[in-house]
């Protein structure tokens, strides 16, 4: 049982981000950080080697400094490391990135695929299905857990009436969300062997990908728009207008 | 908001990778379960026993020793350790100066093959709490005037005496302790459980609440021939321990000072006073300039002094000139940082008041501010001014 987790380095939650020329300026980022919903599919995926063995290999396109994240993946327990180097990642449009993590699935041979649903970043959230789809594999979205019971794994994923249990065979893509688990934190142990695990690097042209053709071309970036202010009533003398702009303003009532 | 420790000359680029993710692993987890509950550990007055148990599983205790299942982490990681632990509280880091410093080391460096194997494995996961016994109630910076005395009786050894200010000797599974045998100072290991060997915890503590802090007491106390450590005589031995632990603590101390200049920073940006922040007023400023300055400076002596222990060219009185400015300039950030605070300077909400009750005790332990003092006036003279004696 071959386990990918696909992995991506985006800005910490808490690194401030500033736009300069129509793009996100990267040398700003102070902190930059594995994406928490790929936290939460790397944690479930090493539970899994765990209850079922395999070997699992932690994936992941990006430039020279998402290395350290693979680092950081193989201290908690990723066996191997595969990093697809590409300097510009914002160059590259979703489909790009996906042909990219599928060929280097393959390449590592694996047939059960971890990922988060959406990059912190982005939040595109294309990756885990379409991945699947040139994988031609089952893809189970807004997965909080996975568990093997031989044969088959079982994904218990969100669903508009409560919790779902989907069973699905390899090949097969899981897209997590927030769930109960949390990355583990790693030890001394797992640091010193992870100073020994040297990622495998290549680039697209090695698994044979093309990105010199997009499909998407990026406008440019902006903060989001800035909300109006909110506006702020005291006393009863206001009651009557703040009634009428809930009837007349925001239809509400 | 997410801790962003000061590190205004870029320490960072000059750490290995192996460093950064040690120092980073103890900061998250300092974040997590220290800092959250630190206030109610010290006004419990106890060592939560899940920090022990997560400290052993993260792997960090006795982390610049080799072999017997230890870490083998250079100095440098072991200094950044000591530096996060204490950033969450000096309780903490004692806990880990102790038992990697004080009761580990000792018998890494001088104990049998057999105390090795059968000790240092236990310790390094936190298994089994050691402590460390010099200090006596009437012998504190002159430790070579010890009472503590260790007779050989055949199959036997008996000791009688007790020591003082012991982090961790009431939760401690085992004791290094510091006797005279002949007249000649020894190490021996002594166990709980050990006849005629009791460990009081010593209560009414205004600093390091969420430390234990104990007497040993030792009463025709018998232990086995085998627990004596073969490989040292003299202040030798318990010097050797200290000067890792003093180490250690000149990393600990900048931990405690870049929590105290954070929490004032933030402190000063969002209280108003005057229809402006305070932060906007010169002496304000001059303080948080002055805190910056000197933690600087403490890094710095830190950073080197661990490059000169991983390469072995150190001599002790680096040390000493470490722990004391470290020590003492963190002391007085501290006591700035509660100015700088106001009223709510003396809060639990804030961290500041805590740490400037800790750090008086750890400028007075491992050597006190004077004591080092004289290490390095001995140095510089030639002269010994620590007795009148000739």
């Amino acid at each position: 049982m071959g386990i990918a987790v696909l992995l991506k380095q985006v800005p910490d939650t808490t690194a401030k981000i500033s736009v300069s020329g129509g793009r996100v300026d990267e040398s700003a980022v102070n902190k930059w950080s594995m994406s928490p919903y790929d936290e939460y599919a790397l944690e479930s995926a090493l539970q899994l080697k765990e209850s079922g063995g395999g070997d699992l290999v932690a994936i992941t396109c990006g430039p020279s400094r998402a290395a350290k994240m693979l680092t950081d993946a193989a201290a908690v327990g990723a066996d191997s490391l595969l990093h697809i180097l590409v300097e510009d990642i914002s160059g590259l449009d979703s489909t790009q990135v996906q042909s990219i993590l599928a060929a280097a699935v393959a390449h590592s041979g694996s047939d059960i695929v971890f990922c988060g649903k959406q990059a912190a970043d982005t939040n595109a959230g294309s990756t885990g299905p379409g991945v699947a789809h040139l994988m031609d594999a089952s893809c189970v979205t807004m997965v909080s857990e996975v568990v093997s019971d031989g044969s088959s794994l079982t994904a218990m994923r969100a669903s508009s009436d409560g919790n779902e249990r989907v069973a699905v065979s390899a090949p097969c893509v899981f897209a997590f969300d927030k769930g109960i688990i949390e990355l583990r934190r790693p030890n001394v142990r797992g640091i010193m062997m992870a100073k020994k695990k040297v990622a495998e690097t290549l680039s697209p042209a090695d698994l044979g990908v093309d990105i010199s053709v997009s499909s998407v071309s990026i406008i440019g970036h902006n903060p989001p728009p800035q909300k109006p202010p909110g506006q702020k009533f005291e006393g009863a003398d206001s009651v009557a207008a703040v009634v009428g702009k809930l009837r007349d303003e925001a239809n509400v009532i | 908001m997410a801790y962003e420790a000061l590190d205004f000359y870029d320490i960072d680029s000059l750490l290995t990778d192996e460093e950064r993710m040690v120092r980073d692993m103890v900061r998250d987890w300092v974040d997590e379960k220290v800092i959250p509950n630190i206030e109610k550990a010290c006004r419990d007055g106890v060592f939560p026993d899940e920090w022990r148990v997560d400290l052993g599983e993260m792997g960090i205790l006795g982390a610049p020793l080799d072999g017997y299942g230890c870490p083998g982490l250079s100095y440098i990681a072991y200094g950044l350790i000591c530096q996060e632990l204490e950033r969450g509280d000096s309780g903490v880091r004692s806990f880990a100066s102790v038992q990697g410093s004080l009761a580990m080391y000792p018998i890494w460096d001088f104990g049998s093959e057999e105390q090795k194997n059968y000790y240092l494995p236990k310790m390094t996961t936190g298994e089994w709490i050691g402590c460390f016994g010099l200090t006596e109630p009437d012998y504190g910076s002159n430790p070579g005037d010890m009472i503590t005395r260790a007779e050989d009786k055949g199959d036997h050894y008996l000791l009688n005496g007790a020591k003082m200010w012991i982090t961790n000797g009431t939760t401690a599974d085992l004791a290094v302790v510091w006797a005279k045998l002949d007249g000649v100072i020894r190490g021996f290991i002594v166990e709980k459980g050990d006849p005629g060997f009791t460990a009081p915890e010593m209560t009414g503590k205004h600093s390091l609440k969420a430390s234990v802090t104990s007497e040993l007491v030792f009463q025709d106390c018998i232990i086995p021939k085998d627990r004596m450590l073969p490989h040292v005589k003299g202040l030798k031995g318990p010097f050797s321990c200290l000067n890792n632990a003093r180490y250690g603590i000149s990393w600990g101390a900048v931990g405690a000072a870049q929590s105290c200049f954070s929490s004032a920073r933030e402190y000063a940006l969002s209280r108003i006073q005057f229809d402006h922040p305070i932060a906007s007023f010169q002496l304000v400023q001059n303080k948080l300039a002055w805190m910056l300055r000197e933690i600087t400076k403490a890094q710095l002596l830190a950073y080197h002094l661990g490059k000169k222990k991983d390469d072995g060219t150190w001599i002790a009185e680096q040390i000493s000139l470490a722990k004391m400015n470290n020590v003492d300039i963190a002391l007085e950030i501290a006591r700035m940082a509660r100015d700088i605070h106001g009223a709510n300077g003396i809060l639990d909400e804030y961290p500041v008041m805590r740490h400037m009750a800790n750090l008086e005790s750890v400028k007075t332990y491992e050597g006190t501010h004077d004591i080092h003092n004289l290490i390095l006036g001995r140095h510089i003279t030639g002269i010994q001014a620590f007795t009148r004696e000739p």
